[in-house]
């Protein structure tokens, strides 16, 4: 478990540096927020039980399970205002 | 050196690499490059707490867990506003 969690942050930090755009790039924060600290929980779980330590890996594998969709949705809309100076659709994209 | 000190240095290495990204090009890479290392740093250090078997770092990392979402969403909104 501990192999396949680094193996999916390896794999997020090659298409962070990989990536064509930026957005491109905020899809690659996904695996190594979601799986990689879902996997190391796992593990702490199989090896601890559950006790305190194994609690604490929850809870940070779910503060980023969590908060990760929010952070990527805040980033893409800051891209786009960033871009077009709003984040809704332009009257030129709505046709 | 137990596996869980092997992967929390693979993960460290990760994080240099993200560093060099978060250094250079242009605002939204750094920024993302900077939300994927601030991940990245929690998970070592819940790797060297089990690793070192020391408890205090499984709190380090539920505290950074918390800030470091906190931090990247002010940036983000300093991004969007006025930067």
């Amino acid at each position: 478990m501990l192999g396949l969690a680094v193996l999916v942050a390896v794999g997020s930090v090659v298409g962070l540096i990989a990536a064509r755009d930026d957005l491109d790039r905020l899809h690659f924060l996904a695996p190594a927020s979601v799986v990689s600290p879902v996997l190391v929980a796992l593990a702490v779980v199989v090896r601890e039980a559950l006790d305190g330590r194994a609690i604490k890996a929850l809870l940070v594998a779910a503060f980023f399970v969590v908060l990760n969709p929010i952070l990527s949705q805040a980033t893409a809309r800051a891209q786009r205002v960033r871009e077009h100076g709003d984040w809704r659709l332009t009257g030129e994209e709505r046709r | 050196m137990t596996g869980w000190l092997v992967a929390a240095a693979a993960v460290l290495v990760l994080v240099l690499a993200v560093g060099i990204v978060a250094s250079r090009g242009p605002l939204m890479r750094r920024v993302i490059a900077l939300e994927v290392g601030g991940v990245l740093v929690t998970l070592a250090l819940v790797l060297l707490a089990e690793g070192f078997d020391r408890d205090v770092y499984f709190d380090l990392a539920v505290v950074l867990g918390a800030m470091t979402f906190a931090a990247s969403l002010v940036f983000v909104r300093f991004l969007e506003r006025w930067l």
